[in-house]
């Protein structure tokens, strides 16, 4: 019809082709009065649809409007009912009667539009009906109900619903749900595969669903499920572990198999609050913390999880300003040689210094870097700083700088580099980045790319934490890293328990057979240097062999050498 | 599009979570297959299933779109879990063109019998190659036909 139907409800499109030719079936009842004809012929033009029933609910006649709306043509005398089922209507009315002289219900038509009927009684005991297109209207309101990808509630919805629940006092959960690696499946399959697996989540989500839950979709991978009515936590508990496993299996679309998880975060009306704003916060802030804790789970909220919120954004407005403070300094942990027993480079580490929090942890500060995007620059200066520093020091030994994941994101991340040699006029050789598997995990052909650009700069290159991840052996194979770092937690375990040795010894073995460099991290006493030396470890970094220090004391080391020997030959190195 | 390869070729193996006896998973097994039969006919796909161990080991093939769509329908069944997928490439020819879903293998109640098979395929599909499973399950069906 090329027409929106943007009409107001009492307009029926005049360019609507007239499909059939308006039935009086019997005598109206106005015939007999003046001029009848010329009634007769204004109810049959009339841009209205009308139709007239006769007392006993038979169609006594149907106006030219009303034909072209039902699309089809009604046979004489025809209930009203088996008209509206012989034309596809769904949906029926019932007529009109003394007690009720008006009654209303709305039908859908065949092709899917939806009409209001409006049935007055008529004196002779029959009722005049009115038919009113209001598809466009219903489709406009379901429009600004729900979001157009999935047909999923939108966010409007949900906080309508949720309010209305909660202003009657009702208890509810509320589930809020985002997607892991979506963002890549996105980056890498394009828009279109991105939003074909979006439908197929929210259709999973859908059969997880009960009557009367409301899935909505709050825009990019966020889905929320609110669920009315009073449920333990054990209850919601087996719902969530099912949402998690539902969307977390394989999807085959388009010829294509993509892997993605679910974290979910949880709230109940009225354990948690009892305010639309709340619950959705409380939502939020229970999902961000089954995202920080691992991927693929899903938390209850917990009001701690308020407090621990205000305390990371506190350290965000504090982290901002570090850098323009000069609060940030680097420390320098030696490392060893075991076979020469020689200091042969040093980790620089990064310490803060805030003028009233003091020394804050990064384990604490890190992670907020890397969420806020401020490991950029943080980094940036760690690299710049620690480059000016080494190129210092009386021995041209290397130093070890780390890299978050994050920093691989960025493509500039290799001129950078090339960037803080230049400026600082170390050689290539002695810098050794050191990254951990996870900056491997996502996108990994890209941040090999990266890799290898480095090391054609002569960079060296260390895999940190290793033995922590995930597939570290793949990786060895797909770059030639030049130092494998034990993770410190293997080398405190060896005296505990055999695996933990038995791990050192592998992955020493692993790095003789292909030529890599192994340093065990964390040797704190004499026993665990020994144990790391007798598994085939070639270097060692730890409190043992020297604590993180100022660079005037790195410098004071490397002057006089003797001192490393000293401690080491103290305690029979 | 492509005229090469007009057929999607699905191969997963899972874990079955049907709780019961023998008989709640011989009742279970029937009603998969006989909802896959109707199905897959309706969908041009064809395939295998099987049982065993635990396991389900399923082939599915034909149109890519069908292939998805049954295959999204199967993921969503909580009757297993774990599935991994093994294949999932274009092929020439169907390996099952006359089996809508052709079962090979015994019904768990009929244990002794279903021990045998297993013993003779040799099937532990998480053990498996996509090729090996293929090929185990092609050879099940093709004995039972005889
Ligand atoms: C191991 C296993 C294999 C299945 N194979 C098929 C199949 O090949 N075709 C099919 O239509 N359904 C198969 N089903 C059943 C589907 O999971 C699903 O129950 C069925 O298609 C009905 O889906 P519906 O309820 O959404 O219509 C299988 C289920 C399981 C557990």
């Amino acid at each position: 019809m090329g027409k929106d139907f943007a009409q107001p409800p009492h307009f029926t499109p005049k360019d609507r082709p007239l499909s059939a030719h308006p039935l009086p079936l019997s005598e109206p009842a106005q015939a007999a009065s003046a001029e009848p004809e010329a009634y007769l012929a204004a109810l049959v033009e009339l841009a209205t649809p009308v139709l007239l029933a006769d007392a006993g609910g038979r169609v006594s006649f149907v106006n030219r409007a009303a034909t072209a709306l039902l699309g089809c043509t009604a046979a004489p005398a025809i209930a009203l009912d088996a008209l509206f089922a012989s034309c596809g209507v769904g949906g029926r009315i019932a007529l009109p009667d003394g007690s009720a002289p008006q009654r209303f219900a709305q039908l859908k038509l065949s092709d899917g539009r939806a009409v209001n009927v409006e049935a007055r009684l008529l004196p002779d005991g029959g009722a005049a009906l009115t038919l009113t297109d209001v598809s466009a209207f219903v489709r406009e309101a379901e429009r600004a109900r729900r979001d157009p990808l999935t047909g999923l509630v939108n966010r409007v919805t949900l906080h309508a619903t949720l309010g209305r629940l909660l202003q009657a006092g009702k208890p509810l959960t509320l589930m809020a749900l985002d997607l892991d690696r979506f963002k890549s499946v996105n980056d890498t399959l394009g828009h279109p595969i991105g939003d074909t697996l979006l439908r197929k989540v929210a259709e999973r989500l859908g059969t997880v669903a009960e009557d009367g839950d409301v899935v909505a979709r709050l825009g990019g991978d966020e889905f929320t499920i609110l669920k009315p009515g009073s449920f333990t936590r054990e209850q919601i508990e087996i719902i969530a572990k099912r949402i998690v496993d539902l969307v977390g299996r394989t999807y085959a679309l388009e010829g294509h198999m993509i892997h993605i998880g679910a974290s979910v975060g949880i709230t109940q009306a009225p354990h948690d609050g009892s305010d639309n704003d709340v619950l959705m916060k409380n939502a939020d802030l229970a999902l961000y913390r089954s995202k920080a804790e691992g991927r693929g789970r899903y938390r209850f909220f917990e009001q701690k999880m308020d407090e621990q919120m205000q305390a990371r954004r506190a350290i965000e407005l504090d982290l901002r300003q570090a850098l323009a403070l000069q609060e940030f300094e680097l420390a320098y942990q030696p490392q060893v040689d075991l076979a020469t027993q020689e200091v042969v480079g040093f980790e620089a580490l990064l310490r803060w210094r805030h003028a009233t929090r003091g020394l804050v942890s990064p384990l604490e500060f890190i992670p907020v870097a890397e969420e806020t995007g401020l490991i950029g620059a943080i980094g940036e200066w760690v690299l710049r700083t620690a480059c000016r520093d080494a190129v210092q020091w009386p021995e041209a030994i290397t130093v070890g700088v780390n890299l978050s994941p994050l920093q691989f994101r960025n493509p500039s991340l290799a001129q950078t580099v090339m960037s803080a040699l230049a400026s600082s006029g170390l050689a290539a050789e002695r810098l050794e980045l050191e990254i951990t598997e996870n900056a491997l995990l996502e996108d990994t052909d890209t941040v090999l790319v990266l890799l290898k650009q480095l090391r054609d700069l002569g960079v060296r290159v260390s895999m940190d934490d290793f033995g922590t991840g995930y597939s570290s052996l793949a990786y060895l194979q797909k770059f030639p890293f030049d130092r494998l770092k034990i993770d410190q937690s293997f080398v405190r375990g060896m005296g505990a328990n055999p695996e933990a040795s038995a791990i050192v010894r592998a992955v020493a073995a692993l790095g003789a057979s292909l030529g890599i460099k192994t340093t065990a991290e964390g040797v704190e006493t004499e026993e665990q240097l020994a144990a790391i030396r007798n598994e085939g470890c070639t270097h060692v970094q730890g409190y043992f062999t020297g604590r993180p220090m100022a660079l005037a004391d790195a410098r004071a080391l490397l002057v006089q050498p003797r001192k490393v020997a000293a401690i080491v030959e103290e305690h029979g190195l | 599009m492509s005229a090469a390869a007009p057929f999607q070729r699905l191969v997963y193996y899972s874990r079955n979570e049907v709780d019961g006896d023998a008989d709640a998973l011989d009742a279970a097994i029937d009603e998969i297959l006989s909802l896959s039969q109707r199905n897959n006919a309706q969908a041009d796909v064809t395939g295998a299933l099987l049982f065993n161990t635990g396991c389900f080991g399923q082939v599915l093939e034909g149109p890519r779109r069908a292939v998805e769509a049954t295959f999204e329908r199967i993921q969503r069944d909580p009757r297993h879990s774990d599935v991994t997928l093994l294949a999932f490439e274009t092929t020439d020819a169907r390996a099952f063109p006359n089996w809508s879903m052709a079962y090979v293998g015994a019904k768990p109640a009929q244990a002794v019998r279903y021990n045998e098979i297993a013993a003779s395929s040799g099937f532990d599909p998480s053990r498996m190659t996509a090729n090996r499973l293929l090929e185990t399950l092609h050879g099940l069906a093709m004995e039972k036909e005889a």
